[in-house]
């Protein structure tokens, strides 16, 4: 690890720096969107051609109003970062933003002539939108635990910070049959979804050598499956080489007539899995005999480069703070509720991961205003190393925090709304703006969102409900991930109504359990009948889950009990009336 | 319909899309693929959809005819036909030819383009170059930023 000249201290990053390279190329961006903001505005650029470039800068107009997308690289966020953010949400918007499913930061109100100005003001603290939108390869997601997750033998976020350099204003790339998600985790227990991407990339270490398993063709959406293992141990050398073969393959002959067809994972499926395989690998031989080819592949030097960005923090040598925290939690029972659900084991003794949820009861899943965000900034700062993450399931992470602050930590959090001891349970719902936000929706998510954590708050937590994904999309293109939510609701047009369609045992994967996408278990319900519907579910797998499950001595969890018995008592019991 | 070539300069030049087998043989005639032949001294003409034919590196001349500006496929094409084939001759975008595209195609290997004649000149002119500098490598640069 470098010093630091200033401060004699260790160099620590926590997070890519720009150089000047990075901070011209991002200025140059604004200037040539600003540039096309006001052609279009003069009536140069018609509507359909500023969409394409304003999508590709992260605007997309929703129902009522503009949304700006901002990119979080791989949900990873610096304090200042997250206070420009919170600036931004004060300034120009109505006061707060919205965490997305893909770890981006999105505002609802923005003006359409002042996005340039908003983004001239996220260049000076290195964010930027740019193709967070748009048929072109899309901001690469990661585990929110990256760097610390006792599970991960690779931090994945050097690699994540290669390829979005690599695929950003691609020459060849950025002009695609239809939208491109990049995934990667260096964990066992799959926090990424890899599975459900159109790239799902697994870095591992072999041997000391790091080497990638490489999935393609998975996804969510109408269509929605598992990806297909096309290449194990991909050296990190060709990384971006087997890449650009990939992409090769689908820009020539993914589908353009019609967008519901235009995915990577519709060309697997139509050519075969094997038969892509072939295709990929016949053009990546042809990659790497050209002389541009070669000079594609990553020399160590550049990967070096990249990891010492990542470099750990420099953690001090802690005792393990479990009794402490075991008194702390005696006499505080609402902490100690808190502390099992929300809070990680660390990597190191001492330090604890955190998920501060924004699932508080009447509140948007995802929604913070600034003053959350100035304050989450200042905590990140205060017991950790001033790293944020935001997690797909909508939360912030604070990756870093001193075991012995974490009873403060929850009072600060208890006062503003941001401790809902619920991650990773039933009332952690994940939601997509839905209905009363986006134009394409069928049904509203939100209202359903709130109607199931009102109802389950309390009795989640004295049945025992453990772990439970809860998913809500308001439509077919599936930002709500409900296909893999253990419950899945999707909005959906019966004749004009909002109807909701329930799905079961869907599954993003992890260490204990594969992924897979969720059933349907019958006819579509009323938004009325939603929450008897979830408590007819609940009830089934209360009355059936087996007392304790393999050495834990936890009761079977919802996935178990659900691949075991089916779906039969399920079905029976929600539509037994109405037979 | 003005033509620009990599510098931004305006070229006045005879190449045409040859309608009619007729025609194949007048100077500056872009032949389809089908009635092309390699040692005919003709211009090429080709869709973006186009499998790029060994053939075509005898080409004096290659247009790539873009359907809709946003068609990526013709991105790929001038890349295989510039590093796989290796044709240096002279490569043009027709069609739907987007002045914010002019940096992908040049970047991809199209050394001139032809703009619909609703397009604003300068607009394409000053849209050639909008940035200094790339991060990956590309027909125009193959060094990628890592390697420079
Ligand atoms: S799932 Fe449908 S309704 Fe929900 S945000 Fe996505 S497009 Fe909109």
């Amino acid at each position: 690890m470098l010093p630091c000249p200033a401060s004699g201290k260790a160099n620590h990053h926590l997070m890519y720096q720009y150089n000047n390279f990075d901070k011209q190329f991002v200025a140059e961006r604004v200037s040539q969107y600003r540039d096309q903001t006001e052609r279009y505005l003069a009536g140069e650029l018609s509507e359909d051609e500023f969409l394409q470039l304003r999508l590709r800068n992260g605007l997309y107009v929703q129902r009522l109003a503009p949304m700006l997308r901002v990119a979080v690289p791989y949900g990873t966020l610096s304090s200042a970062q997250l206070r420009a953010l919170a600036r931004v949400a004060r300034d120009y918007d109505r006061g707060y933003g919205h965490l997305s499913t893909r770890q981006n930061m999105q505002f609802n109100w923005p003006e359409l002539a002042s996005v340039p100005d908003i983004l001239e003001d996220l260049a000076k603290v290195e964010m930027h939108a740019i193709q967070t939108s748009g048929n072109c390869i899309r901001n690469v997601t990661t585990d929110e635990y990256a760097g610390v997750a006792a599970d991960e033998s690779v931090d994945p976020r050097p690699y994540c910070e290669i390829i979005r350099q690599w695929s950003t204003a691609h020459p060849e790339f950025d002009w695609l049959p239809r939208k491109f998600k990049i995934a990667v985790t260096g964990a066992s227990d799959d926090r990424a979804a890899v599975d459900v991407h159109d790239i799902g990339l697994h870095v591992r270490q072999v041997a000391g050598e790091v080497v990638f398993d490489v999935k393609v063709g998975g996804g969510l959406g109408r269509t929605p499956v598992i990806g297909s293992t096309i290449k194990t141990d991909l050296p990190v050398a060709d990384l971006l080489t087997y890449l650009e073969a990939i992409m090769r393959v689908y820009n020539r002959y993914g589908r353009r007539d019609n967008k519901y067809k235009a995915r990577i994972k519709i060309l697997v499926r139509a050519l075969t899995a094997d038969k892509f395989r072939d295709q990929v690998n016949a053009e990546w031989a042809e990659i790497l005999g050209s002389q541009r080819g070669k000079a594609s592949r990553l020399p160590t030097s550049e990967v070096q480069r990249m990891e010492t960005f990542f470099a750990p923090p420099e953690y001090a040598a802690l005792e393990d703070a479990t009794k402490l925290l075991s008194n702390q939690r005696m006499v505080e029972p609402e902490f100690d509720r808190w502390m099992r659900h929300n809070v990680t084991a660390h990597k190191r003794p001492g330090y604890a991961v955190v998920v501060l949820s924004t699932k508080a009861f009447g509140i948007p899943p995802g929604d913070v205003t600034d003053a959350q965000m100035e304050l989450v900034a200042d905590w990140a700062d205060q017991f950790g190393f001033g790293d944020i993450r935001i997690s797909h399931q909508q939360n912030f992470v604070l990756p870093d925090v001193r075991a012995d602050g974490l009873l403060e930590l929850w009072q600060l959090a208890s006062a503003n709304d941001l401790a809902s001891a619920n991650a990773g349970l039933l009332t952690d719902i994940i939601c997509c703006p839905g209905g009363d936000y986006c134009s394409l929706a069928n049904a509203k998510s939100i209202p359903v969102a709130e109607a199931i954590q009102d109802h389950f708050a309390q009795y989640e937590d004295l049945v025992n409900l453990g772990d439970l994904d809860l998913n809500i999309s308001g439509c077919m293109n599936a930002c709500g991930h409900h296909h893999v939510g253990h419950i899945g609701i999707l909005g959906v047009d019966k004749k004009g109504e909002e109807f909701y369609q329930i799905s079961l045992g869907g599954h993003s994967g992890d260490a204990g359990a594969e992924a897979s996408i969720g059933k349907i278990v019958g006819p579509s319900v009323s938004r009325s009948e939603v929450v008897g519907v979830i408590d007819e579910i609940i009830d089934v797998y209360l009355a059936q889950r087996l007392p304790q499950s393999g050495s834990s001595e936890q009761p079977e969890s919802f996935l178990n009990c659900f691949r075991r018995i089916g779906m039969a008592p399920f079905k029976e019991q929600i539509y037994a009336d109405a037979e | 319909m003005p033509t620009l070539n990599n510098q931004g300069e305006v070229i006045n030049d005879a190449w045409f899309v040859s309608e009619q087998a007729a025609d194949d043989g007048k100077p500056g005639a872009m032949v389809p693929a089908d009635r092309w032949q390699p040692d005919s001294g003709a211009g090429l003409y080709l869709g973006v959809d186009a499998e790029p034919e060994a053939t075509y590196s005898a080409a004096a001349f290659i247009g790539i005819d873009f359907p809709a500006f946003n068609d990526g496929r013709g991105l790929s094409l001038a890349v295989l036909l510039r590093e796989r084939l290796g044709f240096t001759g002279e490569l043009r975008a027709l069609g739907d030819v987007h002045p914010d595209m002019l940096h992908y195609l040049q970047r991809s290997g199209f050394t001139s383009f032809e703009l619909p004649a609703e397009r604003n000149l300068a607009t394409a002119q000053a849209a050639l170059q909008p940035y200094t500098a790339y991060y990956q490598g590309s027909i125009a640069e193959p060094t990628p930023v890592f390697r420079r």
